[in-house]
C-alpha cells in the first residue's frame, strides 16, 4: 500500500498552526450578532413557583427574551422522553436552564439575566447513586414510569431510569466450584471531557423561518435531529454548519446552549451568538458517569476465574439524554475480555440531581476496568501467580466471546497485545527500588459502526475531491482522504477533503464511539471503488480494451501490460463529460458492523512518597490492538494523549459536589495533567488487518484510556502496598491506607 | 450610565492600530471582536489553561486576564503574526510534522509559548521546553508531540 498505513500530517494542520481554523466562537458574519446568555438554577432541585422576565425585556439593548413559554410543551430524548429544553415546573441540576437573553452587548446581557425573578421552592437534591435509590430518596422525576421511551428501557421506577439483569451460565454453581471467591466495592466519581474549547453556537433565523446553526459538534446529524425535535421542525427547516472543533471526547454530540440560540434569533430577527463559560461548561455539559461497583469473582486455585457478578449504578444525571449509552456498552464490557462460564450483571443507571451524563472517551470503560482489573490483580497476589499469567491464562481468544458482543468475535489479539506491552515493559524483570512499582492492566473495548455514506468525484484535472459530513476530531478526514487515495492510485495531496454541513453532506455517523473510521471508511472506500469502476469504464471505450484489463494506478489508467499507452486520469474525466456515463461521481452508503474487540495493555511504572503519598509515574508504556492503522501518526497520537487524560481521571480529575453544587468548577480546582505532570507515553502498535474495517483498520481512541487508572492502582500497590478503591487515587487516600496497614509514618 | 471609553493605540503583529473601547475590556477581547483576529482562543478566560496566550512585549501573557487599556502604546504579537510574508515559522512546521496539534484550539497558545521560550532561549532542552508550556493546557496530545515540535524546531532555526 502506498498512502494507506504511512504517516501524514492532518489534512487541515496548517489552518490550525496559523490561527486561520474556523473554531465555534470564531464565527463571524456581515451583520452584527447578538449576545446570548443563559439564565440556570442555583439550585439543584427545586419547584419553579413564578418567572418574571418583564423588567429585562424594557432593558435597552435586550431585543429578546425566551424561557419554557417560548417552546412547544413536548419532551425530547434519545432514550427517554424526560426532558424539555428550558425548565418549566422544575428545576433539576444547577445550571438547569430557566430563560435565555439576547442583547447588544455582554455587559447588557449579564444585566439582564440579573433582572429576571424567578421564585423557586427549593428541595432537597440527591447526587449519589446509591443514595438516589433509597425508598426515601427524593423524587427526581415523579412520574418516569410513564415518559415515552425507546425499546431497550426497562425497569424504571422511582429514581431509577434503566435497570437490567443479564444471566449467563449458573452463577450459583459458579461460586460453588469455585476454590476462592473475592468480592470488593469501587468507585469512580464524575470526571469531565474538559475539551479546551467551551461549548459554543451561533444560529440565524432567517425571513423564511429557517435556522442556520454553526457549531462545534462531533455529530452534526444528531444535532440537526435535536433541534428540529425541540421546536416540532422538519429537518429541512435546520442547517447545522459544523465548525473546526476544539476537542470533544464524547461531550458535543447533544444541543447544549443550540435550541436557546435559535428561540433567541427566531425572536430577535438577529443572529445569536451563545459561548458558554468554563464553569457552565463543568456543571451543565455531559461528562462521565460517576460509578459504584461490586465485583464479586470465584477462581480455581490454578487462577481459572468461574464466576462473575457484577452490580454496577451510574449516576446518570437529572435527565437521561444520551445517558443509555452506558447501559448497552457496561453489560458488554463489564466481565473484562476473559471467558467466564458464569456470570450475573445488574446494571442500574438512576437519575440524580447534576448534570445528565453521556458519553465520554470510552463510555464506562476506565471506570469497570478500574474495578475489574484491580480486582484481577488483587486476585493474583492472593494466589501466588503472576499478573500477566492469570491474564493470558483467562483472556478470551479467536471465536470467544463475552456477554451482549453479539457472538463469536473476530480479529482477537488480547494475548499478543498482553505480551507486548509486558515485553516492552521488561515485565520479568522489574526493577525492585524502594517506593517504586509497576501496574498492568488489560483493556477491553468493543468498537461496532454505525450507518453512514460517503461520497468521491473525480474532479475536471484528475484530482479527487471526497464528500463528508463526518466531523474531525482525531484525523478522521485525512485518513479517509488515504483510503480514497489509495483505491484510485493517486497521492493524498490529490485528494481534497473537508467536513460539509448537513446540507450539502451525504448522511455520515457520528465522531464518536471509535467508530468512525470504520464507518466512513468503508463507505468512502466503496465510493472510490465505485468511482475507479467508473474510470475505468469510460477509459475503457477509448483504449478499446475491457474494463477488466485496466489497471489505476499512479494517477493513469492503462491496459496492463502497456503501461506506456493509458491515459492520465484528468483525461478520463474530461472524455466522461462527452461519455454516455456522464460526469465521474458517486455516493455510497455503510450500515450493519458486527462488533469487533480492540485491546490495549497498559504498564505504568510509579514511584510513591511515602511521606506525602504524591504519585510520580516514571514510565508508560502502551500496546494496543489497531487493525490497520490507517495514520500511525494519528494512532500514535491518540494512544499519547488519550493516556495523559486517563493518567488525570486516575490521579487528580473529579467532579467534586456539595449541597448539589459542583465545588471545582474551573481548571484551577479540577486538575487535568499538565506538561509539568506528563510522563512520555510509549506506545507499541499490534497490527493484524482485522475483518469488517477498511483496509483492516479497529477503533483507537476509546481503547487506549480504559486500562489507565487500573494500571495506575496496580502499580501504587505493587510501590506501597497501598490499595485504593475510589478514584482519583490521591495523595491523602494512599497516606490514609498507608496508615490504616501500619506501612506509614 | 456607562463608564467612558478609552482610546488605546497598540501595534499588533507590526501593524499599528487605534480604538475607541469600553475600559473593561479584556485585552482578547479587544483582539477577537474589536480587531477580530480570532486565532487568539477563550478557554476558561481565567488564566489557567493559556489558550488565549500572545506576547507583550516580549512576555508571555493571558490576554484574557489583561485589560486592553493596560496594552496602551504596547507590542502584542499573536498566532496571525507569527509566520513572516506567507511563510510558516519553523515552529509551525514542526508542530504540523510532529503531530502536535490535533484539534488545534490550544495550539495558538501554544506556539506563542514555545516562540517566546524561543525567542528568549533558542537552544532549549526537553525539560525547558516542557515547562514553558506548563501554564498551556491540552487535552488530546499528551504533551510530548509538543516537546518534540519545539526542539526540531529550534534546530531548524
Amino acid at each position: 500500500m502506498k498512502v494507506v498505513g504511512q504517516e501524514h500530517p492532518r489534512v487541515e494542520i496548517l489552518e490550525k498552526v496559523t490561527g486561520q481554523s474556523v473554531f465555534g466562537a470564531d464565527v463571524r458574519l456581515a451583520s452584527p450578532l447578538l449576545v446570548g446568555k443563559i439564565l440556570g438554577s442555583p439550585h439543584a432541585h427545586a419547584r419553579i413557583k413564578n418567572i418574571d422576565t418583564r423588567k429585562a425585556e424594557k432593558l435597552p439593548g435586550v431585543k429578546a427574551v425566551v424561557t419554557a413559554r417560548d417552546f412547544p410543551p413536548v419532551k425530547f430524548g434519545r432514550f427517554i422522553q424526560d426532558e424539555e429544553y428550558f425548565a418549566r415546573d422544575k428545576v433539576r441540576l444547577v445550571g438547569d436552564k430557566v430563560a435565555a437573553v439576547a442583547a447588544v452587548d455582554e455587559e447588557t446581557a449579564e444585566e439582564a439575566l440579573r433582572l429576571i425573578k424567578v421564585d423557586y421552592e427549593v428541595l432537597p437534591p440527591v447526587i449519589d447513586g446509591l443514595e438516589a435509590m433509597r425508598p426515601d430518596a427524593p423524587l427526581i422525576h415523579e412520574d418516569c414510569e410513564r415518559y415515552g421511551a425507546a425499546g431497550i428501557v426497562q425497569g424504571r421506577k422511582g429514581n431509577i431510569l434503566y435497570h437490567k439483569q443479564s444471566l449467563h451460565g449458573d452463577i450459583e454453581r459458579g461460586f460453588r466450584e469455585a476454590d476462592r471467591v473475592f468480592e470488593h466495592r469501587f468507585f469512580a466519581p464524575m470526571v469531565h471531557q474538559t475539551y479546551i474549547e467551551p461549548h459554543a453556537v451561533l444560529a440565524r433565523v432567517d425571513a423564511s423561518g429557517r435556522a442556520t446553526v454553526w457549531i462545534p459538534t462531533q455529530a452534526q446529524f444528531f444535532i440537526r435531529q435535536s433541534i428540529a425535535d425541540i421546536f416540532q421542525w422538519p429537518l429541512i427547516k435546520v442547517r447545522v454548519i459544523p465548525t473546526e472543533i476544539g476537542g470533544g471526547f464524547g461531550g458535543k454530540m447533544l444541543p447544549t446552549v443550540e435550541p436557546a440560540a435559535v428561540a433567541l434569533a427566531q425572536k430577535s430577527g438577529m443572529p445569536v451568538q451563545i459561548v458558554m463559560s468554563r464553569a457552565e461548561d463543568f456543571q451543565t455539559a455531559n461528562p462521565r458517569h460517576p460509578c459504584h461497583m461490586r465485583y464479586k469473582t470465584g477462581v480455581k486455585r490454578d487462577g481459572t476465574i468461574v464466576a462473575r457478578e457484577i452490580e454496577l449504578v451510574f449516576g446518570t444525571g437529572a435527565f437521561c439524554g444520551n445517558g443509555l449509552v452506558i447501559g448497552q456498552r457496561a453489560e458488554m464490557l463489564a466481565t473484562g475480555p476473559y471467558r467466564i462460564p458464569n456470570v450475573k450483571i445488574d446494571l442500574f443507571c438512576v437519575y440524580t440531581n447534576h448534570a445528565n451524563c453521556g458519553p465520554y472517551r470510552a463510555p464506562s470503560g476506565p471506570q469497570l476496568a478500574f474495578g475489574s482489573e484491580q480486582q484481577i490483580d488483587i486476585i493474583a497476589r492472593e494466589l501466588n501467580l503472576d499478573p500477566v499469567e492469570l491474564r493470558l491464562k483467562n483472556a478470551i481468544e479467536e471465536g470467544d466471546t463475552t456477554p451482549a458482543a453479539g457472538g463469536p468475535l473476530k480479529s482477537v489479539h488480547a494475548k499478543e497485545t498482553l505480551r507486548k506491552a509486558a515485553e516492552a515493559a521488561g515485565w520479568g524483570a522489574k526493577p525492585r527500588e524502594k517506593n517504586r512499582g509497576r501496574g498492568i492492566a488489560l483493556g477491553y473495548w468493543l468498537v461496532g459502526g454505525m450507518a453512514s455514506s460517503s461520497g468521491v468525484k473525480l474532479n475536471e484535472d484528475g484530482t479527487v475531491s471526497v464528500l463528508t459530513g463526518v466531523v474531525d476530531l482525531s484525523g478522521t478526514v485525512t485518513s479517509l482522504g488515504q483510503i480514497a487515495a489509495e483505491v484510485l492510485g493517486v497521492d493524498l495531496e490529490d485528494v481534497h477533503i473537508r467536513t460539509a454541513d448537513s446540507d450539502f453532506a451525504p448522511h455520515s455517523t457520528i465522531s464518536a464511539g471509535s467508530q468512525g473510521l470504520r464507518s466512513m471508511g468503508t463507505a468512502t472506500k466503496l465510493a472510490a471503488e465505485e468511482v475507479k469502476k467508473q474510470i475505468a469504464e469510460v477509459a475503457a471505450d477509448k483504449l478499446e480494451a475491457e474494463a477488466g484489463d485496466l489497471v489505476v494506478e499512479g494517477k493513469r489508467v492503462y491496459v496492463r501490460g502497456t503501461k506506456e499507452k493509458g491515459l492520465s486520469l484528468a483525461q478520463v474525466a474530461q472524455l466522461s463529460m462527452t461519455h454516455k456515463r456522464g460526469p465521474i461521481v458517486s455516493v455510497q452508503s455503510a450500515a450493519q458492523f458486527s462488533n469487533q474487540p480492540a485491546f490495549s495493555v497498559h504498564v505504568a511504572d510509579v514511584e510513591v512518597e511515602p511521606e506525602t503519598g504524591q504519585v510520580k509515574v516514571l514510565r508508560y508504556i502502551a500496546a494496543q490492538d489497531v487493525g490497520t492503522a490507517i495514520n500511525p501518526l494519528s494512532a500514535r497520537g491518540q494512544i499519547q494523549g488519550s493516556v495523559i487524560q486517563g493518567l488525570g481521571q486516575a490521579l487528580s480529575e473529579a467532579c467534586i459536589f456539595k449541597n448539589g453544587k459542583m465545588l471545582n468548577p474551573t481548571f484551577l480546582d479540577y486538575k487535568i495533567f499538565s506538561s509539568l505532570d506528563a510522563p512520555r507515553v510509549e506506545v507499541h502498535l499490534v497490527e493484524h488487518a482485522a475483518e469488517g474495517g477498511p483496509f483492516g483498520a479497529k477503533g483507537i481512541g476509546e481503547p487506549s484510556i480504559v486500562p489507565v487508572p487500573a494500571a495506575v492502582a496496580n502499580a501504587i500497590y505493587d510501590a506501597v502496598g497501598a490499595r485504593i478503591f475510589d478514584l482519583p487515587l490521591t495523595p491523602e487516600k494512599i497516606l490514609l491506607a498507608l496508615q490504616e496497614s501500619g506501612k506509614g509514618r | 450610565m456607562k463608564p467612558a471609553k478609552k482610546r488605546i493605540t497598540v501595534t499588533v503583529n507590526g501593524e499599528s492600530y487605534e480604538r475607541e473601547i469600553a475600559p473593561a475590556t479584556s485585552l482578547l477581547d479587544f483582539l477577537r471582536t474589536d480587531l477580530n483576529l480570532t486565532g487568539t482562543k477563550e478557554g476558561c478566560g481565567e488564566g489557567e489553561c493559556g489558550a488565549c496566550a500572545v506576547i507583550l512585549d516580549g512576555r508571555l501573557v493571558d490576554s484574557c486576564l489583561i485589560l486592553a487599556v493596560e496594552a496602551d502604546g504596547q507590542t502584542i504579537q499573536t498566532i496571525e503574526g507569527v509566520g513572516q510574508n506567507g511563510r510558516l515559522h519553523p515552529l509551525q512546521k514542526a508542530f504540523a510534522a510532529k503531530g502536535a496539534a490535533q484539534c488545534g484550539y490550544c495550539t495558538p497558545g501554544m506556539i506563542m509559548a514555545a516562540k517566546n521560550l524561543l525567542d528568549h532561549n533558542p537552544k532549549p532542552t526537553a525539560e525547558q521546553a516542557l515547562k514553558a508550556i506548563a501554564g498551556n493546557l491540552c487535552r488530546c496530545t499528551g504533551y510530548g508531540s509538543i516537546v518534540d515540535a519545539i526542539l526540531s524546531a529550534a534546530k531548524e532555526r
